[in-house]
């Protein structure tokens, strides 16, 4: 059957028109306007300490489940992707859903930091921050949820911790088979990648370096975001989504320079953890000793951490009680905005719930 | 239209961006970066000293000791017993149970 309704050409060229003005207007005051305040739930730092800051989040229900929360983010970005503005922030989500929520974020590491390692944080770090949780809640265990290396961190934490007050393990899109990040494991060829000479020179890995990095595993990504951007201009959800997002992915942070060439050395180039080579401070780490329940969330469509990537994981881990969850979205869409309210927010809080009384 | 476009370059770009090639340019340019700060780093210290300013050692150094003395007040006030959970503060109980069950 033939389509029978036309278009009047006047309306819609009216209808171009506004909007055209309308972006134009609005795209004035995207410069001249401050970006959304991020990370504004109410919290309390409870530890900062070189680059690490633990920070509890004020409960919002009269009740809360037992087993606290504890986010751990990536070591190369702020943590307010789990905190953007409220009705889009995880934390304030798992705060509404009757839990206990505690993040232990990263601050650029400061130039003498340059010697920390992958020990200062799975052997120090972390364990302050559980050691805290624990003194604060007056609980036994807490639920560790770590996104991206914060994944990894986690892994390394709970295999070496095994019996100390771990209550569940969460990871999102967190890789374990370094060989299959084929990008990034081109870039750091040995052959031609001096990390050595690249610490050594700089000390503290520059962020500008690694957002660079970033950035290029989708070279188009950058323009066709700034052209959806322009075509968006007049709708101010969009606009300021857009500048959350955007703000959140430009602050990279540098990376100390000893863990940055011990996780090039020990996960890029030899793929230590996928191996079961692999050792942090002198102790052989081993997933199959990770016995708590355990669940990952994958992204589809994950560019930075691709799928065969953090496929092996669910099998490494000798839990019992293990499960994986893919869902659709991106390595960040995953945890934030649209898609992660409706997808992975509520299952990440119904797996929790169920395992946190 | 834009989404295949996007595609497109996405996937023509990262195969050129992870062939030997790139990768020999890209190691080549970091390491051509690291020795230009290398060298100026040299130079700056040698001016510093000539100046009798204190170079980025000295302030690291400071840094590093002025975290020192932060981790010892830290361990000093945790001996003070100011650690441990703030009474004042909203403790909700801790008997929540996932809806299914509640109920």
């Amino acid at each position: 059957m033939q389509q029978t309704a036309t278009i009047d050409p006047i309306s819609a060229a009216q209808g171009e028109f506004e909007r055209m003005m309308a972006r134009n207007i609005k795209g004035l005051n995207y410069f001249t306007s401050p970006a959304p305040v991020v990370g504004a739930t109410p919290r309390e730092v409870l530890i900062e300490r070189g680059p690490m800051r633990l920070n509890h989040y004020r409960p919002m229900t009269d009740e809360v489940y037992r087993v606290p929360i504890l986010l751990v983010m990536a070591t190369t970005n702020r943590g307010f992707i789990f905190d953007m503005v409220p009705g889009q922030s995880l934390v304030e989500f798992l705060l509404r859903a009757g839990f206990d929520v505690f993040m232990l974020e990263w601050e650029a590491p400061r130039s003498h930091e340059r010697s920390l390692t992958l020990e200062s944080y799975v052997l120090d770090f972390l364990p302050a921050a559980v050691a805290r949780v624990r003194e604060e809640t007056g609980e036994p265990d807490v639920s560790m949820v770590g996104y991206c290396f914060g994944g990894v961190l986690s892994l390394l934490y709970a295999a070496l911790h095994p019996a100390q007050g771990l209550a569940n393990l969460v990871t999102f899109t967190t890789p374990i088979d370094f060989s299959r990040m084929d990008l990034f494991s081109a870039w750091s060829d040995p052959r031609f990648f001096d990390v050595d000479r690249l610490v050594d020179t700089f000390g503290n890995v520059p962020g500008d370096m690694l957002y660079a990095s970033f950035d290029m595993l989708r070279p188009a990504a950058r323009t066709a975001a700034n052209m959806r951007l322009y075509d968006n201009l007049w709708d101010d959800e969009y606009v300021k989504s857009f500048r959350m997002f955007e703000r959140w992915n430009t602050d990279t942070l540098p990376l100390a320079g000893e863990y940055f060439r011990q996780t090039t050395k020990k996960l890029m180039w030899d793929n230590s953890l996928y191996k079961g080579t692999m050792t942090v401070g002198g102790r052989a780490i081993d997933l199959g000793g990770i016995t708590v329940p355990f669940l990952h969330l994958a992204a589809e469509h994950d560019h930075i951490v691709p799928r065969e990537a953090s496929a092996p994981l669910l099998g490494m881990i000798g839990s019992p009680d293990k499960q994986e969850i893919m869902l659709k979205g991106g390595h960040v869409s995953l945890v934030a905005g649209g898609n992660a309210i409706k997808r992975m927010w509520p299952a990440l809080a119904n797996w929790l719930a169920e395992r946190s009384i | 239209m834009l989404g295949h476009w996007e595609k497109a370059v996405n996937n023509f770009g990262g195969d050129a961006l992870k062939s030997e090639e790139f990768v020999r340019g890209m190691s080549a340019a970091t390491a051509a970066t690291a020795n230009m700060q290398a060298n100026t780093h040299q130079v700056m210290e040698r001016v510093l000293a000539a100046a009798n300013l204190p170079s980025r050692a000295d302030f690291d150094d400071l840094a590093r000791r002025v975290a020192g003395i932060e981790a010892t007040l830290a361990r000093i006030e945790a001996k003070l017993g100011s650690g441990g959970p703030d009474p004042a503060k909203p403790r909700p109980s801790r008997s929540r149970k996932p809806p299914s069950k509640a109920s």
